[in-house]
């Protein structure tokens, strides 16, 4: 690979790393909001090592009449390799030479590009599994809810209330949950879903809570549950095997939050 | 012979070379111009076309592994550039100690400041290895950095609220590992396993030489953590969770089988304590072992150790890593948990 593929990779790569950043928020999709000033940083560094590559060896014919040593450092012909007789010796010994494998880095590229993959959603989510239990908080950190009116709430804290919460807080209470539409393989329920994600999309984990008594949308359709929680009618059943359930009022689809994982 | 080789690329290669530029410098920006007006018309052609959820699936998590990467690894080469270009190599002679066994300890101790997950690590150990440290203290320091830094350990900190000694257990256990692999490379290592990448002294200014290793570390560990990517993404998307709660219960089964999701996962360190905490069919000593292999042993590290230090190195040092982490967390977990 020579001195001009290598920067052109280094262009396409931080380009489309500034693609996703800067001249859109796709990154959320994959990352942490919280996370961008570092890929800006990372893509613009990438970015400018290949500028930097590109006017160099725009430059070079020049350059070389007066420095030809320079000249035999990025060929890979066969030939040379042949000559040279010790294949696997001089890769990664010569800085401006890199094998064959750089190339890969277009994948992601192509992938940010053509795919432009959208955050994870009922198809990460499909398995009929339950949301693992959350973390135990001490019984003070659930507040009383309101009464009179419906408590937006994210799926995390109604599946910490409704598994973790000896006083029983969301007893009786109205609630609404945003997430998407995943379908159920049992005829009289469906699934709001969120994915939750601490680093990147790879370790994401769904919550899912099943929404009873309502129409179900397609799937991964964006939407706003108001209901009541219904307690499990036996306590035989451990946390963590079957969704927690919510009776539903109202269903009304919304467009996809800018923040699509929780 | 291999004189006479050199003497023949030296004679042939420059008209060759000369040649190949003049005839490559004016296509290349057309080229590059195509692409770039295909990735876009590609967008409207294409994007409708690629809809099917699975490859979708796919696509986001193999982005968002690498996207995740791309700022750790970038840090960690322009460490190791700056190593290679700016600290001369009698620095680590005088900063480590004289003797192997005691340098191995010191620099695996030396991996907790160093902020960053295991993507940056590799190429940091690499530019020390290239300044004459001596590889076992290297590899040390390369299996410490990513568990015991101080993000990390917040990280951990924060997953297990209720269990401090969590924190405590992965510290110590990582530590022991990287020092123990470290002793077995020393007692047992052969020099011509591993390839320690030479950094001939660069003819130009330090700046060329710092840009130059840059370039260089970053589309080639790059390139290996796109085929680490590729595999965990593909791993992810088509193994179902589920398949592992049945082990959930069995005593030493259930700790391998977390060790091997660690390596199969590839998880970046700082989140993989998120993770473990979410997998709580298992015992604290299963997800200690989940917590003690993953920054040492993962799919894209293997991918990237293979291309950095190469694959005769890979072979010996992944199984002896996966099973003193193994044993290690074991052992730290029926003391401390």
């Amino acid at each position: 690979m020579n001195r001009m593929s290598q920067s052109l990779i280094l262009v396409l790569l931080g380009g489309a790393v500034l693609r996703v950043t800067v001249l859109s928020t796709t990154y959320v999709n994959y990352v942490k909001p919280g996370f961008r000033p570092f890929l800006i940083a990372a893509g613009a560094v990438v970015l400018v090592l290949g500028v930097v590559g590109l006017v160099q060896e725009w430059r070079k014919p020049h350059v070389t009449e007066t420095v030809p040593a320079q000249g035999d450092e990025d060929t890979e012909s066969g030939s040379t390799h042949a000559a040279a007789g010790d294949h696997g010796h001089h890769h990664g010994h010569d800085h401006s030479r890199v094998s064959r494998v750089a190339w890969l880095l277009c994948l992601p590229v192509f992938a940010i590009f053509l795919i432009a993959p959208p955050p994870l959603g009922a198809f990460a989510a499909r398995s009929e599994e339950a949301p693992p239990p959350p973390p135990a908080l001490p019984a003070d950190a659930y507040v009383p809810l309101a009464a009179d009116r419906a408590t937006s709430m994210e799926l995390g804290e109604f599946i910490g209330r409704a598994w973790g919460d000896s006083r029983h807080s969301l007893a009786g209470k109205k609630v609404t949950l945003t997430g998407f539409v995943v379908r159920s393989s049992k005829k009289d329920r469906w699934y709001v879903t969120r994915m939750q994600m601490s680093c990147c999309a790879a370790d994401a984990i769904a919550l899912k809570v099943a929404v009873l008594d309502a129409e179900r949308p397609p799937d991964d359709t964006w939407v706003e549950v108001t209901g009541t929680w219904v307690a499990p009618k036996t306590d035989k059943i451990p946390n963590g095997t079957v969704a927690p359930e919510l009776a539903a009022t109202e269903v009304a689809e919304i467009p996809q939050p800018f923040e699509p994982y929780e | 012979m291999p004189d006479r080789a050199v003497a023949d690329r030296t004679v042939e290669i420059p008209p060759d070379a000369w040649g190949r530029r003049s005839a490559v410098a004016p296509v290349m920006p057309w080229v590059f111009a195509l692409v770039v007006v295909l990735l876009l018309l590609g967008r409207f052609v294409l994007t409708p076309v690629l809809t099917a959820p699975a490859l979708q699936t796919w696509a986001t998590v193999f982005v968002a592994i690498c996207v995740q990467a791309l700022p750790f690894l970038v840090f960690g080469v322009l460490l190791s550039a700056a190593i290679t270009a700016f600290v001369p190599p009698s620095f680590w002679t005088r900063a480590l100690p004289r003797h192997p066994y005691v340098a191995v300890p010191v620099a695996g101790a030396a991996g907790a400041v160093l902020p960053g997950c295991e993507c940056a690590s590799v190429p940091v150990a690499s530019g020390l290895m290239a300044r004459g440290v001596t590889p076992a203290a290297a590899l040390a320091f390369l299996l410490s950095s990513p568990a015991i830094n101080p993000v990390v350990v917040v990280a951990t900190a924060v997953a297990f609220p209720q269990q401090p000694l969590m924190v405590v257990s992965r510290f110590c256990a990582s530590l022991a590992v990287a020092v123990l692999v470290g002793w077995v490379w020393l007692r047992f290592g052969r020099s011509g396993w591993l390839r320690v990448p030479s950094r001939p002294p660069a003819s130009g200014s330090s700046w060329v030489a710092f840009r130059d290793a840059m370039r260089h570390d970053l589309l080639h560990a790059g390139g290996f953590l796109v085929v680490g990517g590729l595999t965990a993404a593909t791993l992810n998307v088509v193994v179902p969770r589920t398949w592992l709660s049945s082990v959930a219960d069995v005593p030493v089964l259930s700790v391998v089988v977390l060790g091997l999701l660690a390596v199969l996962l590839s998880i970046c360190s700082e989140a993989d304590a998120f993770v473990a905490a979410s997998l709580t069919a298992f015992s604290p000593t299963a997800k200690l072992a989940f917590l003690v292999v993953g920054p040492m042993v993962d799919l894209k590290l293997i991918a990237l150790q293979a291309g950095t230090f190469g694959r005769s190195f890979a072979i010996r040092f992944v199984p002896v890593t996966f099973l003193l982490g193994i044993v290690t967390s074991i052992a730290v977990g029926e003391v401390l948990l």
